[in-house]
């Protein structure tokens, strides 16, 4: 069969296709019209890889369906040096999974879920992003409410501590991790791979357009250190001289709360945020360690490389 | 070079190279480019000028053009302008150039210094007008209206961004706004907003949930902000604070710039007492609510008979 015949099949088959697979055909199109052999080993070498991330995938479902009924597989990114977790909603989502007494293994293989985001877990089958979302889908199916205690005003106060934290204080945290420190603390704080070593810049880049398309980096480094002080402020003093955050006992606000301020306390050293919890904040510490000895008392173990369990 | 010098560079070497393309359209364009630039520059420096002329002490606020339904489709602009009124603090309004140092709107000029973000100019004229509207609060009452407006602000503002230019199929916003005089708004200028704002509500973590999830997480705001308020007379009590400035901007979106909404249509039916919160602040701040508008109303029509 004549090269153009073939060419032009391919180029057919391009305008049925998405755009990926489209500019793939255009490239094969090419590469036949240069050389068949080529042509031929460069679709052989996609299918074999296609096919293994395929069957690697399939193994890897058979062992999350293995782990059993109603146990949950969280994934999410490999273990750091100083916490278990450079990620705060990693941390927000395991601290509730030992809060609830929810049996949990944990899959560091696919730690990106459907929407682009991690941790996201799978349960029976099925698969669930974003850890608030996961949270109130947990405490629906295993009946598990820590703040049925809680008046409607404190419950809406809760939220909205929540919220604040995880939408405008993160978005400082992020912007002095990736834009100030340019991604040295994450290099030196979890395990990463070589490739992405050497793709660092690129990936501080990435973050930095994300930053300013969010509005914080559009600040001065000297304006977000003073807006992420209000919000630190404000949780200092909703906290107070209170064992948690809401009175005597747990909530689940706490866990997002903890996630995030071990990431100051354990992920940022130099940051104007590691300071603030040493000397303007000091509750803020001493309520942090008070979570971690009572949900983490293995928390030396679940670092990488593990600690001796003191 | 920065990418448009590069870019200019780029095309004069193309127009300038070879002897087959004439130097004379090499010398009308960079003729054309210098008379723009020179005509943007003496336009910038008589807008100082005037700006200069507002008076020490007179802040001048940038501004996108009014809305139809309200002074401004910018909870951001709505929350500053009604932060001037409550201080009491004599401004003027420029709808020339709305995007400012940090490319966000509203900014500030004032006495030729220019300050960028709603919430670091209340904090900068609170200093220099000695303006303190919570010094009367407990460190936990303004511990809480905090962390009520960063949540409208920072969360709740996505959602409506959401709805605003990515879901309300019936682009209900081309009809809450007269801008765009040499382009039409619903054809161009409302697409091209719509393609940004989404891709920034995906980057922000917000624009990647379906619509049904969206909608909870506002939901849930709309529900915390409500039972904070309760039956109170504003936020943190009987008198206004700046952060009753931020949660009106935001909630005047939804109140007013958000017709046929769910968003809306929660507020109404779950939350009233959010519905009689703004007209409480319309009442007080804004008596001249329909003459801010864009056409301007009679002071006595209203809009919406149940808003």
């Amino acid at each position: 069969m004549p090269r153009d015949a073939i060419s032009k099949v391919i180029m057919q088959l391009m305008a049925q296709l998405q755009w990926p697979a489209a500019v793939g055909a255009r490239g094969l199109s090419w590469l036949w019209k240069r050389s068949r052999r080529v042509a031929v080993a460069a679709v052989v070498v996609v299918a074999v890889v296609k096919v293994r991330a395929y069957v690697q995938k399939q193994q890897r479902r058979k062992r999350w369906e293995a782990a059993g009924q109603d146990v949950v597989v969280l994934h999410m990114f490999v273990r750091g040096k100083n916490l278990p977790n450079l990620s705060p909603f990693v941390l927000k989502l395991e601290t509730y999974l030992r809060m609830a007494d929810i049996k949990y293994e944990v899959d560091y293989e696919e730690p990106m879920g459907s929407k682009g985001k991690s941790p996201w877990i799978t349960l029976n089958g099925q698969d669930l992003a974003d850890s608030q979302f996961v949270m109130e889908h947990l405490a629906s199916k295993f009946n598990k409410d820590f703040s049925s205690h809680l008046s409607r005003e404190e419950k809406a106060t809760a939220h909205a501590l929540r919220i604040m934290l995880e939408n405008n204080t993160l978005w400082g945290l992020a912007y002095w991790r990736y834009v100030q420190d340019g991604g040295r603390a994450i290099l030196t704080g979890m395990y990463v791979p070589f490739f992405v070593r050497l793709s660092l810049t690129a990936f501080v880049r990435h973050f930095k357009k994300l930053i300013w398309m969010q509005g914080m980096g559009r600040h001065s480094p000297h304006d977000i250190e003073y807006l992420c002080k209000q919000d630190l402020a404000a949780l200092a003093t909703h906290l107070g001289d209170k064992d948690f955050l809401m009175g005597d006992k747990p909530t689940e606000v706490d866990c997002a709360v903890f996630g995030f301020l071990c990431q100051l306390m354990y992920a940022s050293a130099g940051s104007p945020y590691a300071r603030m919890l040493e000397t303007d904040f000091p509750n803020l510490r001493s309520y942090c360690l008070r979570v971690k000895d009572k949900f983490w008392p293995d928390w030396n173990a679940c670092l990488d490389p593990p600690q001796p369990v003191s | 070079m920065r990418a448009p010098g590069g870019l200019g560079a780029m095309v004069l070497r193309w127009l300038g190279g070879g002897g087959r393309r004439p130097l004379a359209i090499t010398a009308v364009v960079m003729g054309v480019v210098v008379v723009v630039k020179t005509v943007l520059c003496v336009r910038r420096r008589q807008r100082r000028a005037r700006w200069g002329e507002a008076g020490k002490g007179v802040v001048v606020l940038h501004i996108f053009p009014r809305g139809t339904s309200c002074p401004s489709l910018s909870p951001f602009v709505v929350k500053l302008e009604t932060y001037l009124r409550l201080a009491c603090i004599p401004y003027l309004v420029d709808f020339e150039k709305p995007l400012g140092p940090k490319g966000k709107c509203p900014w500030v000029s004032l006495d030729g210094e220019e300050i960028g973000d709603s919430h670091l100019i209340i904090q900068h004229l609170s200093e220099r007008f000695n303006r303190h509207l919570s010094s009367h609060l407990s460190g936990e009452q303004r511990a809480t209206a905090h962390a009520m407006r960063v949540m409208m602000e920072e969360h709740f503002f996505w959602c409506n961004v959401v709805w605003r230019w990515v879901e309300d199929r019936k682009c209900t916003v081309s009809s809450l706004t007269h801008w765009g005089t040499l382009l039409p708004f619903h054809h161009v200028y409302r697409p091209l907003v719509s393609l940004l704002l989404r891709h920034q509500a995906s980057m922000q973590g917000v624009g990647r949930h379906s619509w049904p999830q969206v909608y909870s997480m506002a939901w849930e705001d709309l529900h915390a902000l409500s039972v904070y308020l309760g039956g109170k007379k504003y936020l943190t009590g009987d008198e206004l604070t700046e952060d009753d400035c931020g949660v009106f901007g935001m909630l005047s979106q939804v109140v007013w710039c958000s017709p046929g909404s769910p968003l809306l249509s929660a507020v109404q039916d779950n939350f009233p007492n959010l519905i009689v919160y703004c007209q409480r602040v319309r009442e007080r701040l804004w008596p001249d609510w329909n003459r801010c508008l864009n056409p301007p109303l009679p002071d006595n029509s209203l809009l919406d008979a149940s808003v």
